[in-house]
């Protein structure tokens, strides 16, 4: 067992579904305190009622992770009720994410909800969890993607949102090792239902995904992933930092 | 449908900062200019980076409709910036550093596809702070990542028409008078964008590379491996 694995306090945002539940689950497994953040209530209570039924203590709280007194009322909630925040993953992204449109096609008007979650979320996200991350010489996670590293034809703003994060959470890890705070990325590859949609809308992209995958099949959140994830979040992963893990079965071609 | 004049030059669709009037000259390229960010120093909030999201829209369709060339270099630039750590960063700063030059680089890389001929090349110039001298730059380093990401998209849609994307990245304004240790391989290190910034750039445009796309050179003198 993870040293110090009972203690333990994450935020995880988005996490009514799909990999951030999977997280929850992973991270529920270890008795952990598991906040879910998320805009949809109904959704996010029942992962919180999962994660109190696999052994952990789930907690809901309604979030919009690019809306900075969201966050901030929910970083004083979790300090106020559990004493203590020890990780946070920033896990959600735009409903737009799977939406497939060429380069040039792309509004410049639909940019705003890519970057209002991904890249103003993580900067508030910081903001709000840095203070008490360094209390607890705590750990921060980014949930981004393969898509990141090399791109994608017809996902081009979630892809280079999702680059972006890396580059920012390479900054942070300089600014906050000092202070005994790590900060890591992880790129998943899951069957979740934003990838369903997206196979939904792109109909070849499943052929695409799958043929390239040295182990054939996508990963699942809470099996293959939550504990990459957990790990991360964890003492184990105490001497890493600024790094970004594949989760992703060997499928991307560039690290 | 009218078919659209090519010509053979080289079109530079830059921010309006002097320290790229050399690679300007250097090419001899016509220069398109970036509208400037609307975020100034008084601003308070994220909004003011989105406010002005339809002019960089109407700029972006009247650029794109204008004639074809064989070459496209991009090079979306702040007047100027300074090393701070994010979490010391307002939300306006934010803005300013990461949201706006954002959708700005999308909208002149769109332009930059629209206006390159078949068979012909876009380089990205882009400032990236190297890993070791990452700290203070956060949102740069995200910028920098989320257009090598926006190349490799791009080299893939207009792949098929002969059309080779590449980057070039340099840390000429982002680097520290006095980098921590190890010393940078060259001596000439951050590199000065007249000199080894341009000559990397104009190896990309080139004939020599002709099965090259989807890269990234950085021209740090050996700062970072890759």
């Amino acid at each position: 067992m993870t040293a110090g694995a009972s203690t333990r306090v994450v935020l995880i945002t988005g996490a009514s579904g799909g990999v951030g539940r999977g997280i929850a689950h992973a991270c529920a497994e270890l008795g952990w305190t598991v906040w879910i953040a998320a805009r949809r209530r109904v959704e996010g209570e029942h992962v919180a009622a999962e994660v109190t039924a696999r052994g952990g203590v789930g907690h809901f709280v309604e979030c919009d992770a690019s809306v900075a007194a969201d966050l901030d009322r929910v970083v004083a909630t979790i300090v106020e009720t559990s004493g203590r925040l020890d990780g946070v993953v920033h896990n959600a992204t735009s409903g737009l994410s799977p939406k497939p449109v060429v380069f040039t096609d792309v509004p410049l008007a639909e940019l705003e909800d890519h970057v209002a979650v991904s890249l103003r979320g993580l900067y508030l996200l910081a903001l709000a969890t840095y203070p008490h991350l360094q209390q607890s010489m705590g750990s921060f996670v980014v949930l981004t993607s393969e898509a990141g590293f090399e791109g994608k034809a017809k996902l081009s703003v979630y892809a280079a949102v999702k680059a972006a994060q890396r580059g920012i959470v390479r900054g942070l890890a300089r600014e906050w090792g000092p202070h005994g705070v790590r900060i890591n990325c992880v790129a998943p590859l899951a069957g979740t239902p934003a990838m369903g949609r997206a196979f939904e809308m792109d109909p070849e992209m499943a052929a695409r995904v799958l043929g390239r995958n040295p182990l054939g099949r996508m990963g699942d959140p809470a099996a293959d992933v939550g504990p990459i994830v957990r790990f991360l979040l964890s003492d184990d992963s105490r001497y890493l930092t600024g790094n970004t893990l594949m989760a992703d079965g060997g499928s991307c071609p560039i690290t | 449908m009218t078919a659209r004049a090519t010509t053979t030059g080289t079109l530079l669709i830059a921010s309006p900062v002097d320290v790229l009037h050399g690679l300007r000259d250097a090419l001899s390229a016509e220069l398109l200019p970036v509208p400037v960010c609307p975020v100034g120093n008084d601003t308070v909030g994220f909004d003011a980076a989105w406010a002005d999201v339809d002019v960089l829209e109407q700029w972006r369709e009247a650029a794109s409709t204008e004639s074809r060339t064989a070459a496209v270099v991009v090079a979306v630039w702040p007047a100027t910036q300074a090393s701070a750590p994010l979490t010391s960063m307002s939300p306006a700063d934010f803005a300013r550093r990461s949201e706006w030059p954002f959708v700005a680089w999308y909208a002149a890389l769109g332009v930059a596809a629209s206006r390159c001929a078949d068979g012909g090349t876009i380089v990205a110039l882009v400032e990236r702070p190297s890993p070791l001298d990452a700290a203070g730059w956060a949102p740069e380093c995200g910028g920098a990542d989320a257009v090598e990401a926006l190349v490799r998209s791009l080299a893939r849609s207009e792949g098929p028409r002969g059309v080779r994307v590449n980057a070039v990245t340099t840390p000429a304004r982002v680097a520290p008078s006095h980098p921590i240790a190890p010393a940078p391989p060259l001596s000439a290190y951050p590199g000065r964008i007249d000199v080894e910034v341009t000559d990397a750039v104009a190896m990309l445009l080139g004939a020599g590379v002709g099965g090259v796309t989807g890269t990234v050179v950085h021209v740090d003198c050996g700062r970072s491996w890759r």
